[in-house]
């Protein structure tokens, strides 16, 4: 295996300011079977700021999971990525992601100790048959030379923070002794236990009841205040991304179709898709509220629309436009971009 | 226990009819442990449940995971067999039957009036069978139809009325995309012409720009068909949007049930002002809204707490709740429709519901 970039040899140009831990740039990530190439990931630039909630949001067969599985390298075998860069900034210096062996000294000194991972179902990140608190402590000594007791005592102070009940006794539970949210939050406390600049959460709420989910991002707003990390948060669920995030970016069929604050998503959407998902999903608010859905559903991945890839299910649609070229992501306001050509980039084609 | 003294329904509007009347339902499953399965305790999934679905009407029962939701809606169509209590079922102009109490044959006659369509359309559909064949074997084991002509003539109907293309009636699930499967499901569940449909989490595994149509589209169906929906969610925004009332759940006993409207701007019990303050809300400016953080997990219904099952949560729970099984009364002001809430402290409690609107955040 050839390790490209130690830890400590910086690329060539490490354009990155000091307050961006991590920039993501034109990442394609395609996916290789008999039935053919699925393009899952294909072109998406982003940063995330030091200490900043980004939300990544969109609908099944988006590409979300595969851009955070893509950060973490942990794709699948027939999964390769295929252009573009992910620029991490290691203390000063920028790594790019992309390169490094995916097994290697580089990416496993960062997996699990700086950027750490929280998944739907939690059973899916710890061992059924070892302690909650071996599991725990097994990630902290890979990463940080401490003795085992040290180790247990910082495991502890973990469980401890993300709330669970009887630290010194959950420690030595196995997953089966824990509830759903109980899990959760154990596995909340796994991935921070190296203390991470950097948590990846990929839809962790979608699989408990409303209470939970209330209580976990309760807990993620508490711990990303605490410790200062940076969060990026995947979820089809709009009532998540505008509870907890600062951006957002939203995806479909492996396009970022719109970028931009919080606020500027859900108050000024300019994207067709953007106002559609946001026009199609019931509200929480007194008065009978109509909601109109988006038309069709999503193309299958092997058959992707030409042009824009939305075309087909658009409101807006220009005939000889859209279908011809995909729209650049274009800046409309500071901080705010769109893939559309309904506002502009169209003198930008071919 | 004693049945409920008031109408279930909107109180007092005596035009209105039950088409569905549940009394008393209660379900328990056996806990049973070692070598001999000898039953060790009793898990009261469902427990004196009692509510009346109004003909035309969409009634949701809504709930955490493990709150009995699913249960009923299994006991209502005799999927299940209750351990108690009646499902009163009553068609125009005839007298009402006990569905608990109907042999394999009479209830397989009242089942035609009752469907079901379930969550995930990827498991509810046959891989190997048709179209034609999925929609069409209520219709050809209830001897419908006759012939293959009247069948697909029959199949082609219901495709349309779900807004899909007949001329793919030959073709498998696989084909179509999983908005397009719940259609399909919908179709079977209408092929014949039932009275009521049972909506069992139906659109909760589909993407939101496909949710809002099938939720469309069943709202339609329902004006056109003059259907009557009991609907099974877990989303309270979804049921917000489907529901004409609600009943909430929770531990196997209905805890409040009220108009839509009412529930969701007052709510008379502590767990539904928990719930409505726990669900996300698509706005930003909403969130920093005070918000109740129920601690801890849903109770277990096989080791219920004494008295209300939700004191240990409740963060209103006082000596009483402990002690005394808080019983479901009417609690709303006279000359108003019915609010059932299951609190002592119903009536004393001023509980917040979702009054903040997106705009009057923004003013504060």
């Amino acid at each position: 295996m050839s390790s490209t970039h130690p830890i400590g040899t910086p690329v060539q140009d490490p354009a990155l300011p000091a307050d961006t831990l991590l920039s993501v740039r034109n990442l394609q990530t395609h996916f290789f079977s008999r039935e053919g190439t699925v393009k899952a990931v294909d072109g998406v630039t982003f940063d995330v700021k030091q200490g900043e909630i980004l939300g990544i949001a969109g609908e099944s067969g988006c590409g979300k999971s595969v851009t955070s599985q893509s950060i973490m390298r942990i794709l699948p075998k027939n999964a390769k990525i295929v252009g573009g860069e992910i620029l991490y900034n290691h203390q000063g210096q920028v790594i790019d992601l992309t390169a490094v062996d995916p097994n290697g000294r580089v990416i496993r000194a960062i997996r699990g100790k700086e950027i750490s991972m929280i998944f739907q179902e939690p059973m899916s990140a710890f061992s059924p048959v070892h302690t909650i608190g071996n599991q725990i402590i097994e990630t902290i000594r890979i990463h940080q030379p401490m003795s085992k007791a040290e180790a247990r005592e910082q495991a502890i102070e973990m469980l401890h923070r993300v709330g669970m009940p009887n630290p010194g006794r959950n420690i030595d539970q196995y997953t089966f002794n824990l509830s759903g949210g109980m899990r959760q939050r154990a596995m909340v406390a796994l991935a921070l236990s190296c203390r991470p600049k950097l948590l990846i959460a990929d839809e962790p709420t979608t699989a408990v009841d409303v209470t939970i989910q209330a209580q976990i991002l309760k807990l993620l707003r508490e711990i990303q205040a605490d410790l200062g990390m940076a969060i990026i948060m995947i979820t089809h669920d709009l009532g998540v991304i505008a509870e907890l995030t600062d951006r957002v970016m939203i995806m479909y069929l492996g396009k970022e179709v719109e970028y931009g604050s919080v606020e500027n998503l859900f108050h000024r959407p300019k994207h067709p898709y953007t106002r559609g998902l946001l026009a199609s999903i019931p509200k929480m608010a007194p008065g009978r509220i109509e909601i109109e859905p988006i038309e069709g559903s999503v193309p299958s991945p092997y058959a992707l629309p030409t042009g824009c890839k939305f075309h087909p299910r658009c409101r807006d649609f220009m005939r000889g436009v859209c279908e011809v070229s995909e729209p650049p992501l274009i800046p409309i306001a500071p901080g705010h971009e769109v893939s559309c050509y309904l506002y502009g980039g169209r003198e930008e084609r071919a | 226990m004693t049945a409920p003294t008031i109408p279930l329904g909107k109180a007092g509007n005596s035009n209105e009819r039950a088409i569905i009347s549940v009394r008393n339902l209660v379900k328990y499953f056996p806990i049973e442990a070692g070598f001999l399965r000898r039953q060790v305790g009793l898990v009261k999934a469902v427990d004196d449940v009692s509510f009346d679905l109004i003909e035309g009407e969409t009634l949701a029962l809504v709930g955490e995971s493990g709150c009995g939701k699913t249960t009923t809606s299994r006991c209502v169509i005799q999927a299940l067999k209750p351990t108690a209590g009646q499902v009163l079922f009553q068609m125009d102009g005839t007298p009402a039957v006990d569905l608990t109490q109907l042999d394999k044959k009479a209830l397989k006659v009242a089942r035609r009036n009752i469907r079901m369509i379930y969550q995930d359309p990827y498991s509810s559909l046959n891989p190997r069978m048709t179209l034609l064949q999925i929609i069409g074997e209520p219709l050809v084991i209830n001897r419908a139809v006759k012939g293959r002509a009247e069948l697909e003539e029959r199949v082609a109907e219901l495709l349309r009325m779900v807004r899909l293309d007949p001329g793919a009636m030959n073709r498998y699930p696989h084909a179509f995309s999983g908005g397009q499967r719940q259609r399909i499901a919908i179709a079977r569940a209408l092929s014949l012409s039932p009275k009521v449909v049972i909506a069992d989490e139906a659109v909760s595994a589909l993407d939101v720009s496909v949710q809002a149509q099938i939720l469309n589209l069943l709202k339609e169906l329902q004006k056109e068909l003059g259907l009557t929906y009991l609907f099974v969610a877990h989303n309270l925004a979804v049921v917000k949007y489907a529901a004409d009332r609600v009943a909430v759940m929770y531990a196997g006993k209905i805890v409040e049930t009220a108009e839509t409207e009412a529930l969701y701007i007052t709510p008379k019990h502590p767990y539904t002002e928990a719930l409505l303050s726990a669900a996300p809300n698509p706005d930003p400016d909403t969130r920093n809204r005070p918000r109740i953080v129920l601690t801890g997990d849903v109770a277990d219904a096989g080791n219920l707490p004494s008295g209300c099952a939700f004191h240990p949560r409740c963060q209103y729970a006082q000596d009483r709740c402990r002690q005394e099984t808080p019983e479901l009364v009417n609690v709303a002001n006279a000359g108003e429709p019915a609010h059932l809430s299951a609190c002592h402290f119903a009536k004393e409690l001023e509980l917040v519901g979702i009054v903040v609107t997106a705009a009057e955040a923004r003013n504060v």
